[in-house]
C-alpha cells in the first residue's frame, strides 16, 4: 500500500512537471514571437528560428493577389507568416476604429491615404511613426511622403499606385460618333451634344450608387476651385477660416452639374444609376464617358478583358474653361502598425521588406498601376500612361479630399437630393455645413 | 386548490441577470446620453442636455420623425389587416390549406437585408419585374422609379416589409381564431346572423388578445425599422426616406457615441410614449371568454 502511494505521489509530481514545462514552452515561444531578435531576421534574410505569424488587416474591396505574392516572398525569407484578414468595405473604417477602441490590434493594416485617418486613429497614442526610420524613403517619391506628412510626422507608408479620377470614355464610341477629347469645358459640352445627336449616351452618372456623384467635383476642384484659391485657400478651409459657400468657382460646379442634367446630357432614369451599370453601358458601347475614379480599370479588365481595357478605355482630365485641365490623382493606400501590436517589431520588418526594390517590383507585376517608387517599373495601360503624362509635365493635383483633415460628410446624400431639386445654394449650403459638423466631432481646431 | 407560494429568494438569479444585463446597460446609456462622449476625445465630459439641444435643431430628425411615423403608422394599419384577412382565409376549410399557410409566413423568415436585394431588383426602373408587367399590360402610365422617386420610395418600403410581417400577423391571428368555440358561431350563424355580424360581434371581440399583440408589436417593430430602408434605399434618394435608425446609424459612423445614444433615448421615449396608451386602450377592449 505504501509502495503505491509512493509510486501514486511520483505520478502525479511526473505529470505536475510535464504540464508545467509545456507551459512554460508555450510562454517562451509566445514572447520570442513578438521579440525584436526574432523580427531582426527579416532584416538579415535569415529564417527566424521561432518564427511569428502576423495579421495583415485589408478591405475585402482590395484585391490581395499582389499583397498575397509579396507575403509569399516574405515568407520562405523569414519563416514568418502572414495572415490576411479581409473586413468588409462598406464599414471597414468603423471597424478598425472599433477595433482600435477595444484594444484589438492587428500587426499591421492597410489604411486610405493622407493625413485624415490620423485624427480618426488618434495616431499619436496609438500608431507607430515612420518618419525618422531608415530603409523605408529611400525611393518613395517625395510629393507622395509630403501627403502624408503632418506636424513632421508620418504614421502611414504609402503603398500601391496613384489613383486618379477624371473623365473616363470609352474610345470607340468617340470615333463612331466623330469626336476628339475635348480642349475646354465648352468643347466637351459640345462634344457631349454631338455624341447624343449619334445616338450614344454621353455621360452616365450613378446617383442611386450615391458615391459615384461625387467624383465630378473632386475632379473638378483641381481643374476649376484649385487655381482660384491656391494652396493658402485650402489651408484656410483647413482651419475652417474660409467656408465652400464663399467659394463661387465651387459654386460653379454644381451650376456645370445640373446644365448636364438640364442638357439631358445623363442616361434615362439618372436616379436609378448605378456603378454596375455604368460598366456594363460603357463596356457595350452604348455610353461615352463617366466622372470616374481608377477603379474602373480593373473592373472594366474583370468584365471585358484587359485587351478591351487596353484599346477602348481613354481618359481626360477635367476641362478648364481655358485648356484641358489638371489630372486629379490620389495617393495610394497607406501601410499602418499599431504601437502596442503583438508582432509590432516584426509588422515594422515586413513593411521594410515589402518597400525592396525586387519586391515593389513583384506587387507591380501583379498590380500593374502608376508607381510611387523612383526606379520601379509597372507595365501600364494607355489609359494609365495618359495620367502619366500629365503627372510628368506637372499637370496633377492631389485630391482635395487628402489634403484637408475634415471630411465631407454625406455629400453623396447632398447630390441625390441636388439631382432631385437642383437648388445650388441648398446643396452647397449643406455640403459646407456638414463639413463643419465633421470637423466639430473630430475637435479639431478652429471648428 | 390552495396556490403554493415559493421563496422570494427564487427571483435572486433572474433579477440579478436583469440588472446587469437590461437595466445597468439602459441607465449607463441614459449617463453617457448627457456627455460628450466621441471616439476622437480623450476624455468623457458631462454636458447636460446639450446633445438634446443640438438634436432638436437638427433639420434632418424632423424628416427622420416624420418618415418613422408615417412608416409605423401605415404599417402596423394594414399589416394587421392584412394579416387578419389572411388568417380568416386560412382558418376556413380550403384545399392546401397547411401549404398556403407556409407559403404566407415564409417570407418572414428570410432575412430583411436579403428580401430587401430581391425587391432592389423587382423595382428596377428599366429591368423591374413591376415595371415589365405594367409596360406589358398597357399600364406604361402607371410604372415609376420605385425607389428613386421621393414620392414613392418610402411607398415602395412599406410594400416590401408589409410583404414580409403580414404572414406573420396571421399566425398569431389564427392561433386567436383556433380558441373561438365553433359551437359558438354555429349557434349564430344558425340564428341568422350573417358573416360580417359574426366576425363583427363574436370573431373580433374574441380575438382582442391577438389584435393587442400584433399590433404592439408591429408598432414597436415598424418604429424601429432599419435594415429594409438601408438596403431599398439607405434613406435616399437624399434624406427623404430618413428613418431614425439610418439617423443614428450616420451619427455614430461620426464617432459621435455621446449625442447618438441621445437620439436613442429619444427614438425610445417615443416608442413609449406612443406604446402606452395604444396598450392601455387594446387591453381594455379584450374580453374573457
Amino acid at each position: 500500500m505504501k509502495k503505491m502511494k509512493t509510486v501514486s505521489i511520483v505520478l502525479v509530481l511526473g505529470l505536475l512537471m510535464t504540464l508545467l514545462a509545456a507551459c512554460g514552452g508555450g510562454n517562451n515561444e509566445g514572447s520570442g514571437g513578438a521579440s525584436p531578435s526574432g523580427s531582426a531576421g527579416a532584416s538579415e534574410g535569415a529564417k527566424n528560428s521561432d518564427p511569428v505569424t502576423l495579421t495583415f488587416v485589408i478591405s475585402n474591396t482590395e484585391d490581395t493577389t499582389a499583397f498575397t505574392k509579396v507575403f509569399e516572398a516574405y515568407e520562405q525569407q523569414t519563416g514568418n507568416k502572414v495572415e490576411l484578414q479581409a473586413l468588409p468595405g462598406g464599414d471597414y473604417d468603423n471597424l478598425i476604429k472599433t477595433r482600435f477602441s477595444t484594444g484589438d490590434f492587428s500587426d499591421l493594416f492597410l489604411m486610405q491615404p493622407g493625413t485624415k485617418q490620423y485624427v480618426k486613429l488618434r495616431a499619436e497614442e496609438t500608431l507607430h511613426e515612420w518618419s525618422g526610420e531608415s530603409g523605408v524613403w529611400d525611393n518613395v517619391i517625395d510629393s507622395i511622403k509630403q501627403a502624408q506628412v503632418e506636424n513632421d510626422k508620418i504614421y502611414g507608408v504609402p503603398y500601391g499606385s496613384t489613383g486618379m479620377m477624371g473623365v473616363f470614355y470609352n474610345k470607340e464610341v468617340f470615333k463612331q460618333a466623330g469626336v476628339d477629347v475635348p480642349k475646354n469645358y465648352a468643347d466637351l459640352i459640345e462634344i457631349a451634344k454631338k455624341i447624343k445627336a449619334a445616338g450614344f449616351t454621353p455621360f452616365y452618372e450613378g446617383v442611386k450608387d450615391a458615391w459615384p456623384p461625387q467624383v465630378f467635383y473632386y475632379t473638378g476642384w483641381v481643374t476649376q476651385v484649385d487655381p482660384a484659391i491656391g494652396e493658402e485657400g485650402v489651408a484656410k478651409l483647413n482651419r475652417n477660416e474660409l467656408k465652400f459657400t464663399d467659394i463661387p468657382e465651387l459654386k460653379d460646379l454644381f451650376a456645370k452639374q445640373k446644365e448636364l442634367k438640364e442638357l439631358d446630357l445623363y442616361q434615362k432614369n439618372v436616379m436609378a444609376g448605378t456603378y454596375d451599370e455604368m460598366q456594363n453601358e460603357m463596356g457595350d458601347g452604348k455610353v461615352a464617358m463617366a466622372f470616374m475614379l481608377d477603379g474602373i480599370i480593373s473592373q472594366m479588365e474583370q468584365k471585358f478583358g484587359k485587351d478591351w481595357v487596353a484599346n477602348n478605355l481613354g481618359f481626360f482630365p477635367f476641362p478648364s474653361e481655358t485648356d484641358q485641365g489638371t489630372a486629379m490623382i490620389t495617393p495610394p493606400n497607406q501601410l499602418m502598425v499599431p504601437e502596442k501590436a503583438k508582432n509590432r517589431d516584426a509588422a515594422i520588418e515586413l513593411v521594410k521588406f515589402m518597400l525592396q526594390p525586387e519586391n515593389v517590383d513583384l506587387f507591380y507585376a501583379n498590380k500593374p498601376g502608376i508607381p510611387i517608387f523612383e526606379g520601379a517599373t509597372s507595365e501600364l495601360y494607355p489609359v494609365q500612361e495618359d495620367v502619366k503624362a500629365f503627372i510628368d509635365a506637372g499637370k496633377s493635383q492631389v485630391n482635395i479630399q487628402n489634403r484637408l483633415t475634415a471630411s465631407f460628410v454625406d455629400f453623396s446624400k447632398t447630390l441625390q437630393n441636388f439631382f432631385l431639386d437642383g437648388d445650388i445654394d441648398k446643396a452647397i449650403g449643406e455640403f459646407s455645413a456638414n463639413y463643419q459638423k465633421d470637423g466639430k466631432a473630430k475637435l479639431l481646431e478652429g471648428f | 386548490m390552495e396556490r403554493r407560494k415559493y421563496p422570494l429568494y427564487f427571483s435572486f438569479p433572474a433579477v440579478a441577470v436583469f440588472l446587469l444585463f437590461f437595466i445597468a446597460p439602459t441607465l449607463i446609456g441614459v449617463y453617457y446620453s448627457f456627455t460628450d462622449w466621441n471616439i476622437n476625445a480623450d476624455s468623457v465630459t458631462f454636458i447636460g442636455f446639450d446633445n438634446y439641444a443640438a438634436l432638436f435643431q437638427e433639420p434632418r430628425l424632423g424628416k427622420a420623425l416624420s418618415n418613422t411615423l408615417i412608416f409605423a403608422a401605415a404599417v402596423t394599419v394594414l399589416q394587421n389587416a392584412i394579416g387578419l384577412a389572411l388568417a380568416l382565409v386560412m382558418n376556413e376549410s380550403i384545399k392546401m390549406r397547411n401549404f398556403f399557410r407556409m407559403v404566407f409566413f415564409m417570407p418572414y423568415v428570410i432575412a430583411p437585408i436579403v428580401i430587401g436585394y430581391v425587391f432592389r431588383a423587382i423595382y428596377h426602373p428599366e429591368h423591374g419585374i413591376v415595371n415589365t408587367i405594367l409596360n406589358g399590360i398597357g399600364l406604361d402610365f402607371m410604372a415609376q422609379d420605385w425607389l428613386n422617386d421621393p414620392k414613392w420610395a418610402l411607398f415602395s418600403i412599406i410594400v416590401t416589409d408589409l410583404w414580409r410581417v403580414s404572414g406573420f400577423t396571421m399566425v398569431i391571428y389564427l392561433a386567436g381564431l383556433q380558441f373561438i368555440p365553433k359551437d359558438l358561431l354555429e349557434s349564430a350563424s344558425i340564428d341568422g346572423a350573417s358573416y360580417w355580424h359574426r366576425l363583427k360581434n363574436i370573431v373580433l371581440p374574441l380575438i382582442a388578445s391577438s389584435t393587442t399583440v400584433n399590433i404592439l408589436l408591429s408598432l414597436i417593430g415598424s418604429m424601429k425599422v432599419f435594415e429594409m430602408v438601408m438596403v431599398l434605399t439607405d434613406g435616399g434618394p437624399g434624406y427623404t426616406t430618413e428613418v431614425f435608425y439610418t439617423y443614428i446609424r450616420s451619427t455614430f459612423s461620426m464617432g459621435q457615441m455621446g449625442y447618438s445614444t441621445a437620439i436613442n433615448l429619444v427614438l425610445f421615449a417615443l416608442v413609449t410614449l406612443v406604446g402606452i396608451p395604444v396598450l392601455t386602450a387594446l387591453k381594455k377592449r379584450e374580453v374573457e371568454m
